[in-house]
């Protein structure tokens, strides 16, 4: 008995360091490269491309940042203190654009604000035919879109801050004489700081590793140049130092972001809780709270999809729904399961092993998987191509590395719901089982999957759905005739062939967002 | 009884995963052998809407079925140098012959003596050992918008990077072949130090107006965006015969006395070393080289058929009416390596 149980523990424990190095052994890999790259390619990047990069990369985060800052919070705030008809609806609504993959909102942004595009004819309308408006191919044509992307990171958080907001604070501030507007800015937002950052930080982490809106809208990041390097030049040289700069980027902002929430934590010191209670409105600011929320969530979701449906319906994109469109669905949903199929069962022992047996390895095994955060997808492909090359050529070009690559880059998603849903169950029934005379697969079998089910199942879910709209990876190491439903959105969208890329970007979205609504109720954080 | 559902749940999710794994390995499996003897699997680097069409023709009068994989050149190089001989692929088609000539001394293409090609292509269009043979000529020309600029003062892509045109001319970013294969003629012609100076004029003058596709480009100046801009010649007559009215113009660069004349690409073919589809391959290159190949493979594309007795779409330009760059094709592969290392010198985007 208990040397099977030793048998099977150190089985497990050879899966998670097995995954572990998976892990690390690109990333390591990839270091190696840049590290023992010519020191002229160093130095003829850091002369040229570099400071434009980093330069570039570090603004668009921070004006991201900042507009999903306005954006979230306000609008967090109008759907928990105000009670108006129609709330219940918006609440929901403001996560919607989270199903919109990036590339597919630059798109229809491009379309929508181009030049010459309908935005343009009617401002010209008004303001004379000479009238030009803001490029969405620049820089704040890119912040727009990102922005309105990923609001509902902010606005989540916040909201559910906002939730759990004990009131008394604000009702003390208030006795003390402080007028309502230096309430909110002195005593309720400092207090939602902790939420409010670690909302900034996703959205954040999601501009810095963004290829879809920024090759589309043609602006110069860090991951895009990864991305060009890669395809541009025949060896990998530069794209290695590339990645190494975004990865300790994006290292540097996590740090810096676990330290500024450590240093804002706030405690409740008594058991008085009282919950917020929603201001009753009337019908001017009704209309009011109506019109703001309309023109958000019109911008993120209303008026995209209403034009990919539009697009859609044309003869042109009609003309393309023939067998091989459906090969494009197919080859994502495959590739799709197979990656979160993959990616549960490489993360299970991981997670599992973390809680149950938290050995300093162990936990380094888990800490690693995590790695895949700072991995943009061309950092990602560009890691496990390398490896692979070096060890085993022979499967290059298949569907495995491809599967190797979204695992790499998507555990993190994964782990983050199974990691919890594991560390719920008490140890104790697992004891209780053994006691009873199970064996140790038999317990696993018949008491730890069970239990944790809703946890896979999410994880699952997550993975799945990150698959299904990952471009940079799939474009790197897609095999042969694979395309994927994404790779035709950026092709046809690419080449301004808007119609045809629509059939493609509505299943995509149309797809996520029942899958949205799952999460939604659980763990919505990496969607 | 209660814990049975879940179980039950468990066990299906179980066995889903590992017949998923199963339909893996069986799958991955025999994608290194030969699968069917009537296939022929294609390495494109030229859109896939442009040369689709053209291997359906092939299709319909052979039977011979085709995969196509599009992608980008330099990619696809990549991809059979990494695949070695494992490749899938038989055949290399591609729009940049210093691509070609680079594929070719990889070891990556083998040399085919058909009378066939010989007859139909001329030898300046080919590989010297006929690794590669051509398909169709292209040639980088200056497109402007005809409402927004009288480009009389143009003569030379040269001239663009005068101070004059700041803001005004659009190009292709730095990993474009073609753009590659562009810098290599002008330095070959004039030496480093004089295309420096006009790389660093059309890196200022461009400013943003990078484009990764040429059709962009071509679509930015028929709007207006921006009234200049340097692709291949096809693009603006793409575009022309789907929007007739568009108000775009063609200039022919460096056709003056002593200029170095205009600069000429080539999509060409190559077959695979390896390939053990040897026959269907010929009959694909043979295909492509015949008059009727030639002539519905350059005219989707709005290239010049290099066939001298195919006749060109009658909407280009005559081909005996302009000058075209004396450097050698077979050179532009040896050209590519310093000329990239110039541009990301000059930092070019």
């Amino acid at each position: 008995m208990i040397l099977a149980h030793r048998l099977s523990v150190s089985t497990l424990q050879l899966a998670v360091l097995a995954t572990a190095a998976l892990i690390l052994l690109p990333l390591g890999y990839v270091t190696t490269l840049a590290l023992s790259a010519d020191p002229a390619v160093w130095q003829r990047l850091w002369a040229t491309r570099v400071p434009e990069l980093l330069l570039n990369t570090v603004s668009l985060a921070g004006a991201v940042a900042l507009l999903t800052l306005m954006l979230g919070v306000s609008t967090a705030w109008m759907v928990t203190r105000f009670e108006f008809p129609g709330r219940r609806l918006w609440e929901i609504a403001l996560v919607l654009p989270l199903a919109m993959p990036t590339y597919v909102l630059a798109y229809v942004y491009n379309y929508l604000l181009g030049f010459g595009g309908p935005m343009e004819q009617l401002w010209q309308l008004m303001a004379g035919p000479q009238a030009r408006i803001f490029s969405p191919q620049s820089f704040w044509g890119v912040t727009l879109v990102m922005a309105l992307d990923t609001f509902p990171f902010v606005y989540l958080l916040t909201r559910s801050a906002l939730l759990s907001f004990n009131v008394s604070f604000e009702e003390v501030a208030r006795t003390c004489g402080a007028s309502p507007l230096r309430t909110m800015f002195s005593v309720t937002l400092p207090l939602l700081r902790p939420s409010i950052v670690a909302g900034v930080a996703l959205v954040v982490l999601y501009v810095v590793s963004d290829f879809g809106a920024v090759s589309l809208l043609r602006y110069q990041t860090l991951t895009y140049a990864v991305f060009q390097q890669m395809t541009g030049r025949s060896d990998n040289q530069a794209a290695s130092i590339l990645s190494i700069l975004l990865v300790v980027l994006a290292l540097l902002f996590l740090l810096t972001e676990r330290w500024f929430r450590r240093k804002s934590r706030f405690y409740q010191t008594t058991g008085r809780y009282r919950a917020p209670q929603r201001l009753q409105r009337g019908w001017l600011h009704t209309g009011l709270l109506t019109a703001c929320l309309a023109s958000v969530v019109g911008l993120a979701f209303g008026i995209p999809t209403s034009l990919l449906v539009m697009w859609s319906l044309s003869r042109e994109a009609q003309a393309i729904l023939d067998t091989r469109f459906f090969g494009f669905v197919w080859n994502s949903a495959l590739l799709s399961s197979l990656a979160a199929t993959a990616a549960v069962l490489v993360g299970l022992p991981l997670a599992y092993l973390a809680s149950r047996k938290p050995t300093w390895l162990n936990l380094g095994c888990l800490q690693a998987a995590y790695a895949g955060y700072v991995l943009p997808g061309p950092v990602a492909a560009l890691a496990v191509l390398v490896l692979f090359l070096k060890i085993m050529p022979f499967l290059y070009g298949t569907v495995l590395v491809l599967i190797v690559a979204y695992v790499l880059h998507f555990l993190p998603a994964g782990l983050q719901s199974l990691e919890p849903s594991i560390q719920q169950i008490t140890p104790n029934l697992e004891e209780v089982a053994r006691t009873l005379g199970l064996g140790v697969r038999e317990t696993w079998r018949r008491v730890t999957l069970p239990l944790i089910r809703h946890g896979v199942i999410v994880a699952w879910v997550l993975i799945f759905l990150q698959t299904m709209k990952e471009l940079p990876a799939t474009l790197l190491l897609r095999p042969v005739g694979f395309d994927t439903l994404a790779i035709r959105v950026w092709l046809e969208a690419s080449e301004e062939y808007y119609q045809l890329a629509a059939p493609s970007a509505l299943l995509i979205v149309l797809v996520g967002l029942p899958a949205l609504f799952l999460l939604l109720s659980r763990d919505w954080r990496a969607a | 009884m209660h814990t049975l559902r879940p179980l039950h749940t468990i066990g299906v999710l179980a066995r889903f995963a590992f017949a998923i794994c199963l339909i893996l390995i069986l799958w991955l499996a025999p994608s290194s052998d030969v699968s069917a003897a009537n296939t022929l699997t294609v390495y494109s680097g030229r859109a896939e809407r442009l040369i689709k069409p053209v291997l359906d023709a092939f299709t319909a009068k052979t039977g011979i079925q085709i995969d196509l994989l599009s992608s980008g050149t330099t990619e696809l190089v990549n991809r059979m140098k990494a695949e070695g001989d494992r490749s899938p692929a038989d055949v290399f088609i591609t729009n940049d012959a210093g691509s070609l000539e680079i594929a070719r001394t990889a070891g990556l293409l083998r040399p085919v003596g058909m009378r066939e090609v010989e007859r139909a292509i001329p030898s300046q269009f080919r590989a010297a050992d006929n690794s590669w043979i051509g398909l169709s000529g292209r040639f980088w020309i200056i497109v402007y918008n005809t409402t927004m600029v009288k480009p009389d003062q143009i003569t030379s892509l040269l001239d663009l990077a005068d101070p004059a045109w700041k803001d005004k001319v659009a190009i292709p970013n730095a990993g474009s072949e073609y753009l590659q294969a562009g810098v290599s003629v002008i330095r070959a012609s004039l030496g480093d130090e004089s295309t420096k100076k006009f790389l660093e004029g059309l890196r200022d003058n461009a400013g943003t107006q990078v484009y990764q596709k040429s059709s962009q480009i071509v679509e930015a100046v028929a709007k207006g965006q921006v009234p200049i801009g340097i692709v291949n010649h096809y693009y603006v007559y793409r575009h022309l015969a789907t929007q007739p009215t568009a108000p775009l113009g063609v200039l022919m660069p460096d056709q003056q006395a002593g200029g170095i004349g205009a600069i000429m690409n080539v999509t060409g073919i190559g077959i695979l070393r390896h390939t053990p589809r040897i026959e269907n391959a010929k009959l694909l290159v043979e295909f492509l080289v015949a008059q009727d190949g030639q002539k519905m493979f350059a005219d989707l594309d709005k290239e010049y058929p290099l066939h001298p007795e195919v006749k060109t779409d009658p909407v280009l330009p005559e081909r005996k009416s302009f000058r075209a760059a004396l450097v050698p094709l077979t050179k532009l592969a040896e050209l590519r390596e310093p000329t990239m290392q110039l541009i990301e010198q000059v930092g070019m985007r």
